[in-house]
């Protein structure tokens, strides 16, 4: 009954095969192959090293190929910062096992027993000075056979030297090749004519005009879609432009409203009622967009026989099959490519660009390259949910709260929408709904609704909404109970590596020390994501206009073991200024179904001269611990830490997103 | 129309349709697609080139009124196989994620160098604000740009 989280769901696969992961070629370059994909998060040199590790060559030496779908295992998607947890673990048992298979010919070719050999720069080593390479090794034989289970790092040191990233000097150099940068011959540009809101209907034509437009080679029109081909892409931009379309409504979409009881251990209300110090409060968080720099891109060329998809996604695998699906063909005749990646941050998800482009390319016959516009990405790409979680919780008298009901609302986080198997909702939608702490009496109730406007899945899921009015509330209680937030907490958590890291964030941010000047104050917050455990404070000055500016971040985190450690930083410093950025700064706005931003001015995100001045990390994890995930925590307990700070710094409780100068106003006024 | 550009220290000529940006000259015409497109409206700072030692939003940017004066893109930094000081300080602090907004903030670092030696951190904040970047990396970035200017 006082669970205090859910186990995390195991994404493993069922059999790993060596040769489907490492792959040693006759130059001594060892090939490693997975279905994740990179778009900054740092995977290709984090498993580089991983690989390098267990075979004792140099990062550079390992050529990782990431979602090329013909010839990597296949994969789910790259989501929920488990790449180095799952597909992280699975390359390292692959390299394990394959060192051992090296040894072992290593051994009968020189004739002498495996302890005897040393592994160094692709080369094995008898202590008589005999050498083998591993190209040698490997020449007439492949490594085969399937990786046996339990095969786990032994080396209890983590290196923190090395490459920084793989690709920078290909990012420095602008030699970094994204699907708008891909040119193939002969190629085409296309664009798309968008329905106006979900559900429309194309009712009427006229593409008459935009036939006669400079460099129109085709309009292309498949019942709802409607796309024009052109020599360049601001000619293709300017034709659709030309069209002339009317669109009726199809009406309210009808999906059923899903609900799920995540949690009821009874007698909540008693324990409520007979509490010594009672709070009820409501929070909202709203729509915002993934504001990936590059808009969405996509070349294809479909031919006959299939079908080349140079693309920016998470879901390599499902990109393929939903694009064969379209074109009626098999998948294994889709060949999916994955290139640089703009940070998609889920955005990637939702197949896209990549069908615009496969449906002109079909039509025309020739690779077409289809480029969002900035205004198409605010207003036609899968937003965050909004969430609104309404709260009654109780603190008894020894100041540990002895009941929390927990209401919340949201659109679906995930593809699918509301009509997916529950278990699926409860996970996506419901992230991080319970918190990790004994809370008494729990109720928690779940309610996915659809939006407006279309929905989809935005890094964390419903994990950083949840964690923001949870662990505002927690604050909002230990202010009630005249409690310290930081030992209210402490005295509710039995998880000792939460309790560490919250400990760590404390000490470095002197938790408790000397008191800010006015205006000035901080704020803790903690989560638990998919195994990581993570810790924040903030530190905020409020202006007398109620003007918020994010001063100071300290993090503590417990990742297990790092495979590169600055790499793990540059993640969790990152989700911070992000989380701060949606905290501070960001709501799209929604009206009549359509979204109103449509360019940078109109949806602001932090700048340089939002940017905290410093950003301090500190690993707590042991090194013999599973490696989880970085690329999401950083960003889950930002807004309850602002949010909190900007509490203690000036009174103002603010339970709505973003935190504006506006809504500390507001609730500097309505005082609690 | 036809127009005459002179990029990285090369005459480039290109037929185009009227009221191209430089931004398509450059990626479309030019093969250079180191400055990237990220919002059309001269917002972002991905496309940011020099013009004449000026930063300069490429997408918002008549290809025709640029004339003769010179434009330097991100491929035009590096010296044979040497980087840049500033693309190497940014190497050197991993001051990147996705890359996206990295040619941009490079391009503006560098002019920001070339006139003011050893800029303070609010220096460079100033010259690269007009550059967003969404994985968060504002932070490596000041302490590349400084980095490079010792």
């Amino acid at each position: 009954m006082t669970a205090p989280h859910r186990p995390t769901v195991s994404w493993a696969k069922e059999t790993e095969r060596v040769e489907q992961r490492i792959v040693i070629e006759s130059d001594g370059t060892i090939v490693a192959r997975s279905g994740k994909v990179e778009y900054g998060q740092g995977i290709r040199t984090g498993f580089a090293r991983i690989v390098a590790e267990e075979l004792a060559v140099p990062p550079e030496r390992v050529r990782v190929e990431l979602g090329e779908t013909d010839r990597v295992p296949w994969d789910m998607g790259t989501f929920g910062s488990l790449s180095t947890a799952t597909d992280g673990s699975a390359l390292r048992a692959a390299s394990i096992f394959a060192r051992h298979l090296l040894l072992s010919r290593a051994s009968t070719m020189l004739g002498v027993p495996e302890a005897g050999l040393r592994l160094r720069d692709g080369v094995v080593r008898a202590e008589d000075g005999r050498t083998v390479t591993y190209a040698a090794l490997v020449e007439t034989d492949p490594l085969v056979g399937v990786v046996p289970a339990g095969l786990i790092a032994l080396s209890a040191s983590i290196v923190d030297a090395g490459p920084s990233r793989l690709e920078a000097v290909e990012i420095v150099t602008g030699r970094a090749r994204y699907p708008a940068d891909v040119r193939l011959p002969g190629m085409l540009r296309g664009h798309v004519l968008r329905a106006p809101r979900l559900g429309s209907r194309l009712a009427e034509l006229d593409e008459r005009d935009a036939r006669a437009m400079p460099g129109v080679v085709a309009v292309v029109r498949d019942g709802n879609f409607v796309g024009v081909v052109a020599e360049r892409g601001a000619q293709a931009v300017a034709a659709v432009e030309a069209l002339h379309a009317r669109w009726e409504s199809a009406g309210e979409p009808s999906a059923e409203p899903f609900r799920s009881e995540l949690r009821r251990d009874g007698g909540v209300d008693a324990a409520l009622a007979s509490a010594a110090h009672r709070l009820s409060a409501a929070y909202h968080v709203p729509h915002i967009s993934h504001g990936s720099i590059s808009p969405s891109a996509a070349v294809a060329d479909v031919r006959e026989a299939g079908a080349d998809l140079y693309v920016a996604t998470q879901r390599p695998f499902g990109l393929r099959d939903e694009v064969a699906a379209l074109l009626g063909m098999l998948p294994e005749r889709v060949h999916v490519h994955p290139q640089m990646m703009s940070g998609l941050f889920g955005r990637g998800n939702m197949v896209g660009a990549a069908a615009d482009a496969a449906r002109l390319s079909r039509a025309v016959k020739r690779p077409v390259l289809v480029q969002w516009t900035r205004a198409e990405e605010f207003a036609h790409s899968p937003q965050r949910p909004v969430l609104d979680a309404a709260i009654d919780g109780a603190v008894d008298a020894n100041g540990v709260v002895a009941a929390w009901r927990y209401r919340v609302t949201t659109n679906p986080h995930a593809y699918g929408g509301a009509q997916g198997p529950p278990r699926i909702i409860e996970m996506t939608s419901g992230r991080n709904a319970e918190p990790p702490y004994r809370l008494g009496r729990v109720e928690i109730t779940l309610s996915v609704v659809p939006a407006a406007i279309r929905t989809g899945a935005f890094r964390s899921l419903a994990a950083a909404p949840n964690v923001f009015a949870i662990e505002s509330f927690l604050d909002e209680l230990a202010h009630a109970a005249g409690r310290d937030p930081l030992a209210f907490r402490l005295g509710m958590i039995d998880d000792p590596r939460l309790r560490r890291v919250l400990e760590t964030v404390a000490k470095r941010s002197a938790w408790g020390g000397r008191p800010r000047p006015a205006g000035r104050g901080i704020g803790i917050a903690c989560a638990i994501y998919h195994g990581t455990y993570v810790a924040e404070v903030a530190e905020v000055s409020v202006a007398a206009d109620g003007q918020v500016r994010l001063e100071k971040v300290w993090c503590a985190v417990d990742a297990g073991r790092l495979v590169h450690p600055d790499g793990a930083r540059n993640q969790i410093e990152g989700g911070i200024q992000q989380a701060a950025s949606w905290t501070l700064l960001e709501a799209l706005s929604v009206r009549d179904g359509q979204v109103t931003a449509a360019t940078w001015s109109d949806y602001p995100i932090a700048t340089f001269l939002d940017a905290p001045r410093d950003i301090d990390v500190e690993f707590v994890g042991d090194p013999r611990t599973p490696s989880t995930g970085v690329g999401e925590p950083g960003s889950v307990p930002t807004a309850a830490a602002i949010a909190n700070a900007v509490f203690a710094a000036s009174g103002a409780r603010v339970r709505t997103l973003p935190l504006t100068a506006a809504a500390v106003r507001a609730a500097q006024t309505t005082r609690p | 129309m036809r127009v005459r550009l002179n990029v990285n220290g090369e005459i480039r000529e290109a037929d185009v349709p009227a009221g191209t940006s430089l931004l398509d000259v450059l990626r479309d015409d030019c093969g250079l697609t180191g400055a990237r497109f990220g919002c059309g409206h001269g917002i972002c700072g991905a496309c940011v080139v020099l013009v004449d030692g000026q930063p300069t939003p490429a997408c918002v940017t008549g290809a025709e009124t640029v004339g003769d004066r010179a434009i330097v893109t991100v491929e035009g930094l590096s010296k044979g196989g040497d980087l840049h000081p500033v693309q190497q300080a940014f190497v050197d602090e991993d001051a990147m994620q996705c890359g996206a907004c990295t040619s941009g903030m490079v391009m503006a670092a560098v002019a920001l160098l070339s006139r003011t030696p050893d800029p303070s951190e609010d220096d460079v904040r100033a010259a690269l604000a007009p550059h967003l970047c969404r994985c968060g990396v504002y932070l490596r970035a000041v302490r590349a740009v400084r980095k490079a200017a010792r």
